[in-house]
């Protein structure tokens, strides 16, 4: 027994799905095959066809296999159009925790293409997509995560959603924050959590430039 | 060429162009090492500036001022039993546990990506050598792959810089190294043990051959890739390897991070990822 050196190339497996033809038409009708290599292999192709977003959403809602959907998902970031965006948006109103985490993670990744949305989610008439947008933010690498922020604490009336934000303001919050942050604390003067949560964040923060606190 | 050739807006155009081609995106912190070196492909090229050049690059049939690019902005250093641990954990344990659950004659495969000058694959094949009594018994395919052709070259002729070799223990420097007037060279025992292969982990249609690998080692490279490319690197892995295979990262480096897809497998020696399956 010893090394073995090929002077070809690498071998491909025996069982490669890709004898199909791999077009887009071709991709598409992979992405319902059986085996989800398969599956796995057609996403992955399709990446690379900016008119793939809407199938592979639909694959995603369906699809059940681990593997398969983490590839759809980062076809989907690779594509990021407006289709694609606008698909992992109801998926943060899916049932579906899995989906709805699935697509926040994706959406943390696309500073460019989710910031023309964010206004929007920030004031969505559902709570829970208020929240998730919220937590995009989290890590969204993006200039204006915390005006965006301010802009929540200035006028959100639900005190989870205000709670989350300043939770999050402690973290990336700077001086320019303070006041929205003041004005929170006067607005919820009755809650606890923002009463606490304010007041870390205030701390966090650097202080402004006149000294006051 | 002058130094203000490239501004700010050339600069974006061909940092979005080449995260593309390449998975690796240069923030703004990288403008000097970038511009160093595009200066110098355009001024070899014969381009006048660099709008010249760029679209030269972009719509060149063969690839080949692409390559030449690609080759000048990658980041080649490395050295001989770089982490050494994790070779530990590929004789001491990754290798018996892959020996034990192999039901057929085929070799173990092994992969080890970007291979640069070639050290951390020649370091594979000594602990195989040296550490590993399964050698006797297995056969075994180390697959070295980079994006970077010169780098390759100098890879497969396998001479190395003392500075290279300081951590190579004396008896291996003796027994697989011949000290030459332009350095170390590595005997021909390693250097037909290892394949390097040019491959491009964001080019689907490079990777896709790659496939039914046992281990593979892919250090210091994710690091520079964005969170979507890496995020596409590990799912390349996952299918390039067999159930049950490993995968070992940078020391700083957290497959966690980046994909669920594989499993925490923590040995005596490091941690290494695994993708399920295979009884695993």
């Amino acid at each position: 027994m010893a090394f073995i050196k090929k002077t070809a190339q690498p071998r491909a497996t025996s069982e490669d799905q890709r004898a199909v033809a791999r077009d887009f038409d071709g991709l598409i009708r992979q992405l319902d095959h059986a085996d989800p290599t398969a599956r796995r292999w057609a996403a992955r192709d399709l990446a690379g066809h900016p008119d793939a977003s809407a199938a592979l959403l639909a694959r995603l809602l369906r699809e059940d296999e681990v593997s398969v959907r983490e590839v759809i998902l980062t076809a989907l970031m690779r594509i990021a159009d407006p289709v694609a965006i606008a698909g992992l948006v109801t998926c943060l109103r899916s049932e579906d925790a899995n989906l709805r985490n699935e697509a926040i993670e994706a959406m943390k990744s696309l500073p460019v293409a989710v910031a023309p949305i964010m206004r929007g989610l920030l004031v969505d008439s559902d709570p829970d997509v208020r929240i998730f947008a919220i937590n995009i933010l989290e890590s969204l690498r993006h200039p204006d995560v915390e005006a965006w922020l301010i802009e929540v604490i200035e006028r959100e009336p639900l005190v989870n959603v205000c709670g989350t934000a300043v939770d999050l303001l402690s973290e990336v919050g700077s001086p320019a924050s303070h006041d929205a942050i003041q004005r929170l604390k006067a607005r919820f003067a009755s809650e606890p959590y923002i009463q606490f949560a304010a007041a870390l964040a205030l701390k966090r923060i650097a202080p402004v430039p006149d000294g006051r606190q | 060429m002058t130094a203000a050739a490239i501004s700010q807006d050339d600069f974006l155009k061909f940092q979005e162009y080449f995260y593309r081609k390449t998975g690796i995106r240069f923030e703004d912190t990288k403008r000097y090492f970038v511009d160093k070196r595009l200066m110098e492909r355009i001024g070899h090229s014969g381009s006048g500036s660099f709008r010249e050049y760029f679209s030269k690059l972009r719509f060149e049939a063969d690839g080949t001022e692409l390559q030449a690019l690609v080759n000048l902005m990658t980041v080649n250093e490395t050295y001989f039993f770089r982490e050494d641990y994790q070779f530990h954990c590929l004789v001491n344990s990754i290798l018996p546990e892959i020996v034990a659950r192999k039901k057929d004659e085929s070799p173990i495969r092994i992969w080890a990506l970007p291979s640069s000058s070639g050290e951390e694959a020649y370091t594979i094949a000594m602990c195989l050598i040296e550490r590993w009594p399964g050698i006797n018994t297995h056969d075994v395919e180390i697959i070295s792959s980079d994006i970077d052709t010169n780098i390759l070259t100098q890879a497969r002729a396998g001479l190395y810089s003392s500075r290279s070799t300081m951590h190579v223990p004396e008896s291996y420097l003796r027994k697989y190294f011949k000290k030459t007037a332009a350095g170390f060279q590595i005997d021909d025992t390693l250097r037909s043990a290892v394949e390097f292969t040019r491959v491009n982990l964001q080019d689907p249609a490079d990777v896709k051959p790659y496939r039914n690998f046992d281990v593979i080692f892919c250090r210091n490279l994710l690091i520079y890739f964005d969170d979507v490319s890496r995020k596409q690197a590990a799912e390349t892995f996952y299918d390039a390897l067999r159930p049950g295979g490993f995968i070992l990262l940078g020391h700083s480096e957290s497959m966690s991070r980046i994909s669920s897809l594989f499993r925490v497998r923590k040995f005596e020696d490091a941690i290494v990822y695994q993708r399920p399956g295979a009884g695993t």
